[in-house]
């Protein structure tokens, strides 16, 4: 019996292979995700995070190991369970969309899970109040822009009202007001109770929303901590071909050259201890006025 | 395994690289011919036989030329246990369902699933030896349109793309609950709108980019294209385009003088 | 907004405006523009902002391949766009497109390399000696007969600016090149264009959103905003007005341009410390930590 202390996505000594393939996409995978999480897998194309991803849903099993969601081994539950606790949202929202009005297309998952039309339609409204859809409701999807479709694509996954959401590169293509909007959007999510689990490129947005990130690099999981420790190892961080933020990587120049702190992820927090360290300075070289003249 | 765009294989031979796509092309429809002019289980088993030889002699990699083989053989099959039933000429050997099954009438339908055979792997060592490149050039030499060549290498290279994004829908829609292969065939044609749909408006969006991509890079900037590809017709392409033409007018006169046929009144 | 029109200038754009056949409104509205020969100019701004229009214009593809209401004049390497054919345009200006998909033509590399000069009935022997120079500036030498579809992300988007190189132009465009790549992919789309610029013989206009790379290449950027030029000016210039970038949603300034300027406004740093380059910011950061001024 699962209690909401198990985490409620596992996955023990996972390795997968597809078919066909002389190598292993993934690699002795230990990974375990708390209710309520807000965590990015991050890494290149191709490292693996897509595939431990839709090992989260059913749409894969593991080759060896086992996945574990919300108590039930997905080598023993099917897709049609696995959809309803893991909503994945796939990163290009034109390979879905095909539905005349963003209501039907809200409502296709429901209608193929067989939930009564009246209930469907609470779902549906509610889901695209939930995304800042609600006034258009009636019109044509492909008349949104690309960043409402996105969030279209979010809201055809939360009618089915999985506990957990998995979004595959919620802000490529988007502009900053764009991954603002929909960034924004995950983290009312997450705050509202869901697990929300990115996939992305975008070490900016990582920084700023994902309290948790988790490293993939040719198939293995090379980093899982808090996004703090995470980003300021640049070295982990270069394995996997990766960069911190700007800010970060200054912060940690600074660290070195003079002890500045290292952990840095906004430039909000940047300013806040640089303030403070120069207060610092110019207290000690107004102490000290010799000791430092060359310049 | 990648899906690449063709079953072209890249192989160091004579008939990949020493002879023109005209000339492969010539002798494909020399095969057809032959295979059309003739009803004889002997002289059609001689040349398909042919045909699989030169696959063998080109290197074509066994394994990439046995789905052809298997659609050859599967034709074979089918033509000796179907035309039996209806050529009934000489003795009967034995009775089917009240059927007088003769040796003539087993030998034709051999002939019939060698014919369709030959064309088939004909076909296959054609497309397998031939990159799209060269057909594609070949056929333009030929005489089909600058733009419909280049139509035609373009949808070649959509291949792979499209059929990437098809696989990337399906799990989409898959994630969301679509079930493609329960239901009634109705209820299915109705699913599938939700992964042809995407698709269409992507391929048009695709090909509506490349068109752009293609003016960007000038096409239709001269009368005259050049091509990287080289072909041309060597004496060897003209040694074997004079047997082709030979072999035809050859099968013609020996169809009208009754050679080469078991049984006469049918193609 | 627009500087004097001189003899140098390899572009020039008076008064354009735009609207596409089924638009309501204007894409362009009213865009005086002009660049010197070997200039690198960036774009920047908002989606929807007008900038691949612009792009579009630039080329000539507007309006001879795409229709639509055109006004005003571009006139790119001496010639009016509205009098060639964007055949005859493409001996001076070679355009990249965003989806590395959407523009790969042929099924091998060298194949795609000789569509355009094949296009200009060049001599197959020029074509291959061609292929083999432009293939060593992107760094893809010896991948002449690779099929097209087995390249990375990062390989396909170098052989479309290897295409665009291959008729020699003047002038080459980018049209967001990087944002549909993963960090490697974009790094190695960065470093082949740090080397054109070094090369220094062509003018380039880069459309891009990583504005900490902007920042690095670009001699001049322009700020567009719903098909209006809203800020012009190289970019130590335009990075320190960060204040027009927060009101613009779509843009940022580099994140060392935003702490660099929030010192200034503290009285930490000096106005002519201001950087928008990140070498430049941590040399001008440490010092202000160690209590120096100046370098």
């Amino acid at each position: 019996m699962a209690t909401d202390r198990d985490p409620i996505v596992a996955a023990h000594g996972v390795s997968f292979r597809y078919a066909g393939s002389d190598a292993n996409a993934l690699e002795s995978v230990d990974l375990a995700i708390a209710r309520g999480e807000f965590l990015a897998f991050v890494g290149q194309n191709g490292a693996g995070k897509t595939t431990l991803a839709k090992l989260f849903n059913g749409l894969l099993t593991p080759t060896t190991g086992d996945v574990v969601v919300d108590g039930s081994s997905t080598h023993k539950v099917g897709i049609d369970f696995l959809s309803k606790i893991v909503g994945y949202c796939y990163q290009n929202p034109d390979h879905q969309i095909f539905s005349n009005t963003v209501r039907e297309e809200v409502a296709f998952g429901l209608k193929h899970h067989g939930v009564p039309a009246a209930a469907a339609a609470e779902s549906v409204t509610e889901a695209l109040r939930l995304v800042g859809l609600e006034h258009q409701a009636d019109r044509y999807p492909f008349l949104l822009g690309r960043g409402e479709r996105q969030k279209l694509a979010v809201a055809s996954i939360l009618a089915l009202g999985p506990p957990v959401l998995v979004i595959d590169e919620p802000t490529t293509g988007l502009d900053l007001g764009g991954t603002r909007s929909i960034m924004r959007l995950l983290r009312q999510l997450n705050e509202s109770g869901r697990t929300v689990i990115i996939i992305t490129h975008d070490m900016n947005v990582v920084a700023e929303y994902a309290p948790r990130t988790v490293v993939i690099s040719k198939g293995r999981v090379i980093r899982d901590g808090s996004t703090r420790d995470v980003l300021t190892n640049e070295a982990a961080l270069r394995e996997a071909f990766l960069r911190p933020p700007q800010i970060t990587r200054v912060a940690l120049r600074l660290h070195e050259r003079c002890g500045f702190p290292a952990g840095i992820l906004t430039v909000d927090e940047f300013l806040t201890a640089y303030r403070s360290r120069a207060a610092n300075t110019t207290t000690r070289a107004a102490a000290r006025p010799a000791s430092r003249g060359q310049g | 395994m990648p899906v690449g765009y063709s079953i072209y294989q890249e192989r160091d031979s004579v008939l990949h690289q020493r002879i023109d796509p005209r000339t492969k092309f010539a002798l494909l429809v020399t095969s057809f011919v032959l295979a059309l002019a003739y009803n004889h289980p002997a002289v059609l088993g001689l040349l398909t036989a042919t045909v699989i030889g030169a696959a063998w002699w080109s290197r074509l990699d066994f394994r990439r030329f046995l789905p052809i083989l298997l659609a050859a053989g599967w034709f074979l099959v089918l033509g000796i246990l179907v035309w039996p039933f209806y050529i009934q000429v000489g003795p009967p050997l034995f009775f089917i369902f009240g059927s007088a099954i003769t040796i003539t009438g087993l030998l034709f339908g051999l002939a019939m699933g060698l014919r369709v055979s030959l064309m088939v792997a004909a076909a296959g060592v054609w497309m397998m030896t031939t990159s799209p490149q060269k057909m594609t050039l070949g056929l333009v030499r030929m005489g089909l349109p600058q733009k419909a060549g280049i139509a035609m290498s373009t949808a070649i290279r959509l291949v792979p793309l499209l059929n990437a994004k098809r696989a990337t829908i399906v799990e989409a829609q898959r994630a969301r609950g679509l079930r493609l292969d329960t239901g009634n065939p109705l209820a299915r044609a109705r699913k599938s709108v939700s992964v042809l749909g995407p698709l269409l408006l992507s391929a048009i969006d695709l090909a509506q980019a490349i068109a752009i991509a293609m003016d960007a890079r000038g096409f239709g900037a001269r009368a005259e294209r050049t091509s990287l590809v080289q072909i041309e017709l060597t004496r060897l392409d003209r040694i074997i385009l004079a047997a082709c033409g030979m072999a035809i007018v050859a099968s013609v006169v020996l169809r009208l003088l009754g050679i080469g046929v078991i049984v006469q009144g049918y193609l | 907004m627009a500087s004097e029109p001189s003899a140098g200038d390899v572009i020039a754009v008076e008064g354009l405006t735009f609207r596409y056949p089924v638009g309501k409104e204007d894409v362009l509205a009213g865009i005086d523009l002009r660049v010197r020969n070997g200039e690198f100019l960036g774009i920047t701004g908002s989606s929807g902002a007008g900038k691949s229009t612009l792009c579009l214009c630039l080329r000539g593809l507007i309006p001879h391949s795409l229709g639509g209401q055109m006004k005003g004049a571009v006139t790119v390497a001496g010639r009016r766009t509205t009098e060639v054919s964007p055949a005859q345009l493409g001996e001076s200006v070679g355009l990249v497109f965003q989806d590395p998909e959407a523009q790969i033509i042929g099924l091998s590399v060298e194949e795609d390399l000789a569509f355009g000069p094949e296009n200009y009935a060049w001599p197959r022997d020029r074509i291959r000696e061609r292929i083999r120079e432009v293939l060593a500036m992107v760094r893809l030498e010896g991948l002449e007969t690779r099929e097209t579809y087995s390249l990375s992300g990062g390989q396909k988007q170098r052989v479309a600016i290897a295409a665009a190189l291959m008729m020699l132009p003047q002038v080459l465009i980018l049209d967001e090149p990087t944002s549909e790549l993963d960090p490697i992919g974009k790094e190695e789309v960065f470093a082949t264009i740090r080397r054109l610029k070094e090369e220094r013989d062509i003018t380039i206009v880069m459309v891009e959103h990583a504005v900490e790379q902007l920042a690095q290449f670009a001699d001049r950027i322009i700020v567009m905003d719903k098909g209006h030029i809203v800020a012009e000016d190289p970019p130590r210039a335009l990075f320190r007005n960060v204040e027009l970038f927060h009101h613009l949603d779509g843009e940022r300034v580099p994140q060392v341009a935003e702490v660099l300027f929030a010192l200034e406004r503290d009285g930490l740093l000096q106005p002519d410390q201001f950087t928008p380059l990140e070498d430049e910011a941590v040399r001008v950061l440490a010092a202000g930590l160690e209590g120096r001024h100046g370098y």
